[in-house]
């Protein structure tokens, strides 16, 4: 069994003393920056590749790989204790995850995050292992015509995510594309909709916009409620699950890692959409469903174990093909470049100890951070019985170095001050916040893959039906539109009879 | 070309020059004595702002203070070029000049870029040249550049990606179209990764790109190089011939150097220069920089003002040929 012989050789380095080290270096650096709001992967790994270049080129890679991962796990403890996500895959863990820590379940949220994610981590590294080169060939079957109809289906879905009136949701979902559109068009390399402002030429900030309308309207109006002002209503509760969460938990798990390896692949949206994706069908599919929100577990166990899969996932294309999927890769690419290794196909024969020995140290560094995570949560959750007239204004202080770190720019502050007026006036409306910021993502990824697509295919509409995985995406999305419309026909009976009643 | 706002920013720059000159003279015989910020006009990862990393490692070496890399992204570049044009001219601020922030994008964004890149700047050392590559899918059939102009004149026409619209590489497809006499169908993509795939891939045919995204790619033999778009052959690929040699009068190389506001006192810009100049000269910098497709620099700063200035005339008809302003 090569296989077994391959993953022996890469424990055998990532178990060495030093690589050890520099994982658990890693990995407690990106759970620090984690759940830091706003300082992310990119800027940490950025600032410490010079510190890498005095090691070897596997212990580099190691400790920036923890910082990738770390993250992750650290961004999912601020989106559940605090409602303030970090990154594009924590914005559906703040759904069900801030709902149930103000249920007094933050122990158990925390602990499934945990455990849903090592168990997805291993299986996807196991996947990255035996079958990377495989999966590149599916990544590469993709072109811009499929990546469309994959956004499309996507886009489609989210009006899931209403909580409320699906009409709002869909509104708002148009309002986060009609935002996406700000910026420089990246077919012609016109500024739309900047108004002159430079800042707003790479677009509306992500970061800003997900932390004022989630943390800083989360925290206007708790200030509003003088009677409930601590993050949490009841009391902390236990922090282990319920034999009962745990039973519900598992099936999501499953089915987030499934969904999680699959789009972690797909260069671009694919870890954004993992975390959107499996929480849609938790939503659909669980047996908890109505419990959605008011904090149901397992819409924080399915999504949290998609993104973590997608994040190990998402090696393969760097591993295989030298090809960055985001912009956490790229600065790999760059820290192996630096190093004088190219990534690519060749990477696999002639640096096994590199290539199996990262594999091997993600699932170390999943364990690890297991180890680290656990036993923290109780003090995660001891946090939340803080004051609020300590917490607010460091949280604010954050908030607000983190965005200012994103670019060295106080226009990023301003920016999340104006997104956290508008957040408040939204919750006021009972607008959903998660809509808009899905449509954000996605939209202007659709409007390049179509242009793209018909750039490319002179205008002919039919590349999107007459490729195999672009007709089945759009047929699953006009199916996916019916379902929802036909009974939402009926609902609007049931929701007219709750309201009378 | 118009400068709409230069004259304004000259004044106000002289303003704080006034003071600022005076702080520097008194400063200048201790140069350097405090931290030196790096700004990179660019988000991190990218390859100015790894060499920027590699360069403030080097100079913070020699020099005895710490230097401080800071990304300020935004425009084509121009929102942290402007903001090192505004800074105090002491030495204790440079950026990372290079050809989108003070060649293309000044005739991109016309009148929003509120700095001049010849008077706004002392300019002090060139830093890396990377020469501009045309690679294409092995299965395309395309192997030299007459078999691309072929292509491109036959029905359906020639796919070119890029890195993205109003880069230098987009701007080659546009100089290669008119060679040709053919507009070539441009793909722009987001960052030279995703192109990249693409072409691999087989959805585009070619790709115009900057030699340092496709060196490992052209190695490991995913897609051929079909001509380099310099005055030589390159020395890491001896066997790839050059557009010149392939009948078509192209040579254009991105670059990047180190630039510093207008007013920084000459001693400070003649210094950095010699110490920029004695780490790139180094035989490893220089292996290294070989290797990953580009050459380093060695420019005098007088040489490296004029450099600039060839470019950004060079650049802005091309610009408003291509039609990419952003107005």
């Amino acid at each position: 069994m090569d296989l077994f012989a391959n993953l022996a050789h890469g424990f055998s380095v990532a178990l060495t003393f030093n690589n050890l080290l520099f994982c658990l270096i890693g990995c407690l650096i990106g759970t620090a920056i984690g759940v830091l709001p706003g300082i992310g992967p990119v800027a940490t790994i950025s600032l410490l590749l010079p510190i890498t270049f005095g090691q070897p080129a596997t212990t580099a890679i190691i400790m920036l790989a923890g910082i990738y991962y770390g993250a992750q796990y650290g961004g999912s403890t601020t989106a559940i204790l605090l409602n303030l996500p970090g990154e594009v895959s924590s914005v559906v863990t703040t759904l069900e995850g801030y709902k149930m820590a103000r249920r007094g379940r933050a122990g158990a949220a925390l602990t499934v995050a945990a455990l849903g994610s090592f168990f997805a981590g291993t299986v996807a590294t196991v996947v990255v292992a035996a079958s990377g080169p495989l999966l590149t060939q599916v990544a590469l079957s993709f072109g811009p015509a499929d990546y469309f109809s994959l956004m499309f289906l996507g886009l489609v879905i989210s009006a899931v995510l209403a909580q409320g009136s699906v009409v709002k949701s869909i509104g708002m979902v148009v309002l986060g594309v009609s935002m996406g559109m700000v910026g420089t068009d990246v077919q012609t390399g016109q500024q739309r909709f900047t108004f002159g402002i430079p800042e707003l030429s790479d677009g509306v900030g992500f970061v800003s916009m997900a932390m004022g309308m989630f943390g800083i309207a989360e925290i206007i109006l708790n200030l509003e409620r003088p009677e409930a002002r601590s993050v949490m209503s009841g009391k902390v509760g236990s922090l282990m699950m319920t034999r009962e969460e745990f039973r519900r938990a598992v099936p999501s798990v499953l089915r987030g890692t499934l969904v999680g390896t699959f789009l972690g692949i797909l260069p671009g949206g694919g870890a954004a959409l993992s975390s959107f994706g499996s929480y849609m069908m938790e939503r659909k599919v669980s047996k908890g469903r109505h419990e959605f929100g008011t904090g149901a577990i397992e819409g924080v166990a399915g999504p949290e174990s998609a993104n973590n899969a997608a994040s190990q996932t998402s090696f393969i294309p760097l591993l295989t093909l030298g090809i960055p999927a985001n912009a956490v890769m790229a600065l790999m690419v760059g820290a192996l470049i630096i190093q004088g290794i190219q990534p690519g196909p060749r990477m696999v024969e002639a640096q096994p100890d590199l290539f199996w020995g990262l594999i091997a140290s993600m699932w170390v560094g999943n364990l690890m951070l297991l180890v680290i995570n656990l036993p923290m949560i109780g003090m995660w959750v001891k946090l939340l019985s803080v004051p609020y007239r300590f917490m607010y204004p460091s949280i604010m202080i954050f908030c607000a170095i983190g965005v200012y770190s994103l670019q060295n720019n106080v226009f990023d502050v301003y920016q999340t001050v104006v997104f956290g007026i508008f957040g408040y006036l939204c919750s006021k409306l009972r607008l959903e916040a998660a809509p808009m910021l899905i449509g954000f993502v996605l939209g202007p990824m659709m409007e390049e893959h179509l242009r793209r697509a018909m750039l490319l295919s002179r205008g002919d509409p039919m590349v999107f039906v007459e490729r195999p995985i672009s007709a089945t995406m759009l047929a699953i999305a006009a199916i996916a539109l019916g379902a929802m419309l036909m009974p939402n026909l009926r609902k609007g009976k049931d929701a007219a009879l709750q309201e009378g009643g | 070309m118009s400068w709409a706002l230069s004259r304004r920013t000259v004044l106000a720059g002289s303003v704080v020059a006034g003071t600022a000159s005076r702080r520097a003279l008194a400063q200048a015989g201790a140069w350097p004595s405090q931290p030196i910020r790096l700004v990179v006009p660019f988000a991190p990862g990218g390859t100015t702002d790894l060499v920027a990393r590699l360069v403030a490692a080097g100079l913070q070496e020699r020099l005895g203070v710490s230097v401080i890399v800071e990304n300020r992204a935004g425009a084509g570049a121009t929102v942290g070029s402007e903001a090192v044009a505004r800074a105090a001219p002491d030495g204790y601020t440079l950026v990372m000049s290079n050809i989108a922030s003070h060649a293309i994008s000044p005739a991109v964004y016309r009148g929003r870029v509120r700095y001049d890149p010849v008077a706004d700047f002392a300019h002090i050392a060139l830093v890396v040249s990377n020469p501009t590559v045309w690679v294409a899918n092995p299965r395309s059939g395309i192997r030299t550049l007459q078999d691309a102009a072929a292509k491109a004149r036959g029905p359906g026409g020639l796919d070119v990606a890029t890195s993205g619209a109003g880069s230098s590489n987009h701007l080659m497809v546009v100089r290669m179209g008119q060679l040709i006499g053919v507009e070539l169908n441009h793909i722009p993509f987001r960052g030279a990764g995703p192109a990249m795939q693409a072409v691999i891939a087989g959805q585009v045919p070619m790709m115009s790109d900057s030699l340092p995204s496709s060196v490992a790619h052209i190695r490991q033999g995913s897609v051929v190089a079909v001509g380099m778009a310099s005055a030589q052959r390159h020395p890491a690929f001896p066997d790839v011939p050059t557009f010149r040699e392939q009948g078509f009068d192209l040579a254009s190389d991105s670059w990047f150097g180190l630039s510093a506001p207008a007013g920084t006192p000459a001693a400070i810009v003649e210094r950095l220069n010699r110490e920029t100049r004695a780490f790139l000269g180094s035989a490893e910098v220089r292996a290294r920089f070989s290797e990953l497709g580009g050459t380093p620099g060695d420019l005098t700063a007088e040489g490296y003002g004029d450099f600039v200035r060839r470019e950004v005339a060079l650049w802005a008809p091309l610009v408003q040929a291509a039609g990419a302003t952003a107005d």
